[in-house]
């Protein structure tokens, strides 16, 4: 019988690398030789099942059946490279070969190897001694993972018209490269046909969840998937709702759980939000019980200690106002990044922060990077791809990168260039086709993201980035060009007038990013595990480039007095076992953020939270 | 009447990637095209995809080995090879392609 492949997909921080691994626990435990595999470059996989994982093939202890593997986009981009200069190295001078890898450092090949890594695995579910019978797709959050699953397609449709026309594609001449897209083809009718690939989209019942739910299911719809599923998470136990905090929330999720049905009519199942954290194998075994029904009776645990241990009561301004030489500008303009792993809520605290720091009469742009961008949703207004007023704060505009349109912008921008310039309407047609390639919306976000990150006009910039995966490779991308661009050996006079100025470019950018004087980087998280332990590696990788953290959020902090019950007092005991953590593993300002009872959104709940957050207005 | 390109190592022949527009490339590839539109058979190779097409002409492949990367492109008209370490313009083509 064929493979069978079960992807797991959703908003960040809403359960994916959970549920994926219990169902994976569950088949491999149902005598079902699986394979689970991540394809975030922030994956947390081994953090689940606390043993190293890595980019190969790792059986996991103490379940039989069950391999794991994180694809590293470093390394499947060093494989990829290796295929490519085996057959070179056998047969050509060392220059030759020394020249051909520099040229393949290029920040395209890296997507293209992650990529075509993740089509091998459909193309060839086997590994460590056999075939698997179900592989697992732990995937990146939403906007980088309908990128991967998009690129089969874009590939193909690239191959085939460069074939028609001028025969030449970024990975290579069309004619020698269609046993690729044939394996592009073959990975697009699996993901295609419901009897081997199933998509379980992972959901919690609140309007943003719900909303980018439904976004995802029509994208994916527009390629011809068709089997859907849904994971309902982080439900507010019924027992639960005697503490009036929780009722609210409850009440708040009751509201969500009709339009999810109307909207998504696919097969649901729904998982309560635990008292603590789900960490092993015991743990992801406790979890597919609850998912596969057996257990569904499952109350929360009563045994847990007196409410008495809890921390101080929040919010305290003190941290704000501790943090503020971080936030404001000091001369000149001041860039704010919130980084952080997906549903930490990065876009809430960018929108409060930006709303508060425009009320101290700082002209400030609010800016999402996020290809699944939640702008709009908290603001309660459409933000577009130009800077537009945001209503109700006089200096507050806020835009998004908008990849498709900036591919466009960049496309109309190209073409127009190469017609003044005298090139024929054939030649300028192929471009046309050549930039219909899925590397032109990648470059033209970056293009993009260097207007905004150098723009003058402004005296705060606050930039709500995509999940942490997602946002490293744009962060790091200005000195991947700049270097790449050192190496390249056929330019004409004026290229090289053009790639000195890009690289001009880019080195004040990151100039800029590296100068704590101008720029913030802020990490958010939530007082748990795995999101101290991404926001730590991202950290660490951007400090590689000369970016030092500048400030920590603790999200989603459970306010002193709603923990009168037994699993409210559980769940901060663990928050302050955590926020403990952050304070002696990060040496930076942390500022507390509580968790409300309904979803952050619209201009007054913003500023109310920004004064909690940030205390009252200094100007 | 056949004309064949084998390329330097670069990370994009079409000219269009990367945050700068090549336009040495975009000439090449416009000549490619309206070679082709004439009906001529224009074979580009590239070393990354292709690194047995450079074995296999054996005068590729010792220019390639004596003179390294200072001998790519390397263009040949019916075989022949007109012109190492640069494209050739269009006019250069023409005249190789006369009998």
């Amino acid at each position: 019988m064929p493979a069978r492949f079960l992807f797991f997909a959703g908003k960040g921080g809403v359960g994916k690398t959970s549920m994926a691994c219990a169902t994976a626990v569950h088949l491999a435990d149902q005598g079902t030789r699986t394979l689970i595999v991540t394809t975030d470059p922030a994956s947390n996989l081994a953090d689940v099942f606390g043993q190293p994982i890595g980019h190969r093939i790792t059986a996991i202890e103490g379940v039989r059946g069950l391999f794991a593997m994180e694809i590293d986009p470093d390394r499947a981009t060093q494989e990829y490279k290796d295929r490519a200069l085996g057959p070179v190295r056998a047969f050509f001078p060392a220059e030759v070969v020394r020249v051909m890898e520099e040229q393949m450092n290029s920040p395209c090949t890296a997507e293209i190897a992650a990529f075509d890594r993740f089509t091998d695995f459909i193309d060839s579910p086997s590994g460590a001694g056999g075939e698997f019978a179900v592989v697992v797709f732990d995937t990146a959050p939403t906007g980088h993972t309908l990128r991967l699953l998009e690129l089969p397609a874009e590939w193909s449709r690239t191959i085939e018209e460069a074939a028609r026309t001028g025969g030449q594609t970024c990975v290579g001449p069309a004619a020698a490269i269609q046993a690729q897209k044939a394996k592009y083809d073959r990975a697009l009718q699996v993901m295609r046909d419901p009897g081997r690939a199933s998509f379980t989209f992972v959901l919690l019942p609140e309007a943003s969840s719900v909303r980018e739910t439904r976004r995802a299911v029509s994208e994916l719809k527009r390629i011809g998937i068709q089997d859907f599923h849904l994971i309902i998470n982080g439900i507010v136990p019924f027992a639960e709702t005697v503490n009036p905090f929780f009722r609210d929330r409850s009440n708040m999720q009751q509201a969500n759980l009709d339009p999810i049905q109307e909207d998504l009519p696919y097969p649901a199942r729904k998982m309560f939000l635990l008292d603590g954290e789900i960490a092993g194998v015991p743990g992801l075994r406790r979890v597919a019980g609850m998912l596969v029904g057996a257990d569904a009776d499952y109350r929360i645990s009563r045994h847990v200690p007196e409410p008495k241990t809890v921390g101080p009561a929040i919010p305290s301004t003190s941290a704000g106002r501790a943090a503020l030489p971080r936030i404001l500008p000091v001369n000149g303009r001041r860039t704010l990044f919130f980084a952080g792993k997906g549903g930490v809520g990065k876009t809430v605290i960018s929108c409060v922060t930006a709303a508060w720091v425009a009320q101290q009469r700082y002209r400030t742009l609010l800016l999402s990077t996020d290809p699944a961008e939640h702008l709009s949703d908290v603001l309660e207004t459409q933000v577009t791809a130009e800077p537009a007023p945001y209503p109700g704060i006089p200096d507050l505009y806020v835009t998004k990168i908008d990849a498709v349109a900036a591919a466009d912008a960049y496309k109309a921008r190209i073409l127009a260039d190469a017609a003044s310039r005298g090139r024929s309407p054939e030649a300028v047609a192929a471009m046309a086709e050549e930039l219909n390639s899925p590397c032109t919306e990648e470059m033209a976000a970056f293009d993009k993201f260097i207007e905004y990150a150098s723009q003058d006009g402004w005296d705060v910039i606050v930039f709500d980035t995509a999940p942490t995966g997602h946002t490293l490779r744009l962060l790091e991308l200005p000195v991947d060009w700049s270097r790449q661009l050192e190496v390249k050996i056929y330019a004409s006079v004026d290229t090289a007038a053009a790639d000195e100025v890009a690289k001009k470019r880019f080195g004040d950018v990151i100039e800029m990013m590296r100068d704590p004087a101008r720029c913030t980087f802020a990490y958010v998280m939530y007082p748990e595990s795995t999101p101290i332990v991404e926001s730590a590696r991202a950290m660490d990788e951007l400090r590689t480039v000369g970016i030092e953290p500048g400030l920590v959020v603790a999200n989603q902090v459970l306010p002193a007095e709603v923990c009168i019950t037994p699993y409210a007092a559980a769940r901060r005991k663990m928050q302050d076992t955590y926020l403990a953590e952050m304070r002696t593993r990060f040496n930076v300002p942390i500022l507390l953020v509580p968790l409300l009872s309904t979803e952050v959104s619209g201009i007054d709940m913003l500023v109310d939270l920004g004064r909690q957050v940030y205390g009252e207005d200094i100007r | 009447m056949k004309v064949e390109i084998f390329d330097p190592p670069m990370c994009c022949p079409t000219g269009l990637c990367g945050p700068t527009v090549d336009p040495v490339l975009l000439d090449v590839n416009e000549m490619v095209l309206k070679l082709k539109a004439e009906g001529v058979q224009v074979e580009r190779y590239m070393l990354s995809a292709q690194p047995q097409a450079f074995v296999s002409n054996a005068e590729v492949y010792s220019l390639v080995r004596e003179r390294q990367i200072a001998a790519l492109p390397i263009t040949l008209v019916n075989g022949r090879v007109i012109k190492t370490g640069a494209y050739p313009d269009m006019q250069e083509v023409r005249q190789a392609l006369e009998p």
